[in-house]
């Protein structure tokens, strides 16, 4: 298998996108935004519930996509869950940045993070879309 | 001969100088009608369509996202060749025509009624007239007509006079493909004051002119890619991006959705809102090794040297007796309107063309400017980066020979 493939679908990945965490809708969620891909029609629907502190206490998505963007999508609520607003947002810029193959610097993901998985998108620009749609949407989310 | 000119041997970036017009070395003096393509922009050309070829924006595979690239990057270049603020106000159509055609039609749907008012002027090309006379037919939208001084500018009094409280939009060229005159930016300011929008026709500006949209500030610019040296098929639309955010879109179909149903569609972002289908891609592409090789002269090189050109040629054909030329100014961007007394345009071009110099004879789309000129047509030169001095003493001798050929 090619590299830049194996680099793409890593273990990590094909398991989310088969076994997504966090599907589906929290409770008493008081942020919600859909979002979605028009080049492909992949659709996610993501909620949140945001504390008085600003602190995200659940967040959850649904909805049909690739294994990139459903993968990115539930490790995103894994990692965002219990995280304030401020740091889930310096979390989207790095993730954004990391797919992109921005050379800008990381603020608070490293290699040891889960999300660095989906770095392999890099090499794949018309799929970057596919593994921010879940991040963009949780942002339209979040600024209203 | 003066600094201000560019090396002769330009002539070389352009395959078309090898061929011969009745055995004679071909004069092109028409790059207002259209420019020659460098060899560069011809086998970049080739070279897309040979190794990079496929749809933009929707595949997901190698050569889909090498197509889009090169596509977004032209998009990227032009930006910055007008001084765009954002790539989403660079919108691709197949001509400038199509451009003033996208912004007449969604502009009027978009805030005008019937009795408002649009401006023109009565030097417009057609282009910039006609898909007005569709609004006047359809929506019942009244035009009115900015009159020109003797140099063969926009009167801003007049023009200014034209504007009241149903006056939305002022449409004018920017550079006149007859007079070879630049309108004023002040034409512009005088929109601001009055409210009004206003659309500049850059067709002949854009390859003989560093053009700023910011600095004009002017609502829509459109220009074609043909006259700057790239390929046909190929037109831009710049527009401020809360303007053309606030527009509906123009035509519909495929990449310029958001979202499709059975009975709904949402659209699509700038600048894909506004491209409808697979856009022109490669002569966008085109387009951009075009503006590569201005860059490469210097827009301000070229400005120059066209501008010597037109000097040289002005003050040899006023020492003609027998040559009367349009616009009493001396300010001939690189275009010169001229008769030659009691001898039909047509007669001169095709007596020139034997000579192998290629120019313009005719209405230049331009009838109703005609009509106030009081002439049914004129002979017309105009330069490009490849002319030089000496084809213009050959065009003066050539003009010489008509006349007496044609003596009675």
């Amino acid at each position: 298998m090619n590299d830049l493939l194996k680099d793409l679908y890593q273990e990590i990945i094909l398991d989310h996108g088969q076994d997504p965490r966090n599907f589906g809708e929290c409770e008493n969620h008081n942020k919600s935004a859909k979002g979605h891909n028009p080049l492909c029609g992949d659709k996610v629907y993501v909620t949140l519930l945001v504390d008085q502190d600003d602190v995200i206490k659940d967040i959850k998505f649904s909805g049909e996509g690739c294994a990139i963007s459903i993968a990115s999508a539930s490790l995103m609520t894994e990692k965002l869950k219990n995280k304030s607003l401020d740091e889930a947002n310096k979390i989207f810029n790095d993730f954004t940045n990391l797919v992109k193959g921005s050379t800008d610097e990381l603020r608070l993901l490293t290699e040891e993070d889960s999300l660095y998985a989906l770095k392999g998108v890099e090499a794949f620009p018309m799929r970057v879309k596919c593994a921010t749609m879940a991040w963009h949407t949780y942002k339209s989310a979040t600024n209203e | 001969m003066s600094k201000a000119l560019l090396n002769s041997n330009i002539k070389d970036d352009f395959a078309i100088f090898e061929k011969k017009i009745l055995n004679k070395d071909l004069i092109y003096f028409d790059t207002a009608a259209s420019a020659q393509k460098p060899k560069i922009v011809i086998n970049e050309i080739n070279d897309f369509y040979n190794n990079h070829y496929s749809n933009v924006s929707r595949g997901v595979h190698t050569l889909s996202v090498e197509s889009t690239f090169k596509y977004e990057d032209s998009r990227k270049k032009v930006k910055d060749f007008i001084n765009a603020k954002s790539d989403n106000e660079i919108i691709f159509t197949k001509s400038a025509t199509e451009s003033i055609n996208l912004v007449a039609q969604t502009f009027c749907e978009r805030y005008m009624k019937q009795g408002d008012e649009v401006i023109l002027s009565i030097m417009e090309h057609h282009s910039n007239l006609v898909p007005w006379y569709f609004l006047r037919e359809k929506y019942g939208v009244v035009l009115k007509f900015a009159m020109i001084d003797e140099e063969g500018k926009i009167d801003l009094d007049h023009f200014s006079s034209l504007i009241n409280d149903k006056t939305k939009i002022a449409s004018i060229t920017h550079l006149s493909n007859v007079f070879g005159t630049t309108t004023n930016k002040e034409i512009v300011k005088i929109c601001r004051e009055k409210e009004i929008f206003i659309m500049l026709d850059g067709c002949q500006a854009a390859a003989h002119n560093k053009i700023d949209v910011q600095d004009l500030d002017c609502d829509f610019y459109v220009f074609s890619g043909h006259k700057t040296y790239g390929p046909s098929g190929i037109g831009v639309l710049y527009g401020k991006e809360n303007i053309l955010n606030d527009l509906p879109p123009y035509q519909g179909g495929g990449g310029m959705i958001s979202e499709v149903t059975l009975d709904s569609v949402s659209f699509a972002d700038l600048p894909a809102k506004y491209e409808a289908g697979t856009p022109p891609l490669v002569e966008a592409y085109g387009l951009g090794i075009a503006i590569d090789y201005m860059n490469s002269i210097g827009i301000e090189n070229i400005m120059l040297h066209e501008q010597e050109l037109s000097n040289y040629a002005l003050k040899k054909m006023k020492e003609l007796e027998f040559v009367e030329i349009y616009g009493n100014g001396n300010e001939k961007s690189s275009i010169i309107s001229f008769n030659l007394n009691h001898i039909h345009a047509h007669e001169v071009a095709s007596f020139l063309d034997v000579e192998g110099i290629a120019l313009r004879a005719g209405h230049h789309c331009c009838q109703p400017l005609m009509r106030h000129l009081k002439v049914n047509a004129t002979s017309r030169i105009s330069f490009g980066v490849y002319n030089d001095i000496k084809e213009i003493e050959v065009f003066i001798e050539a003009l010489n020979k008509c006349k007496d050929f044609f003596k009675k």
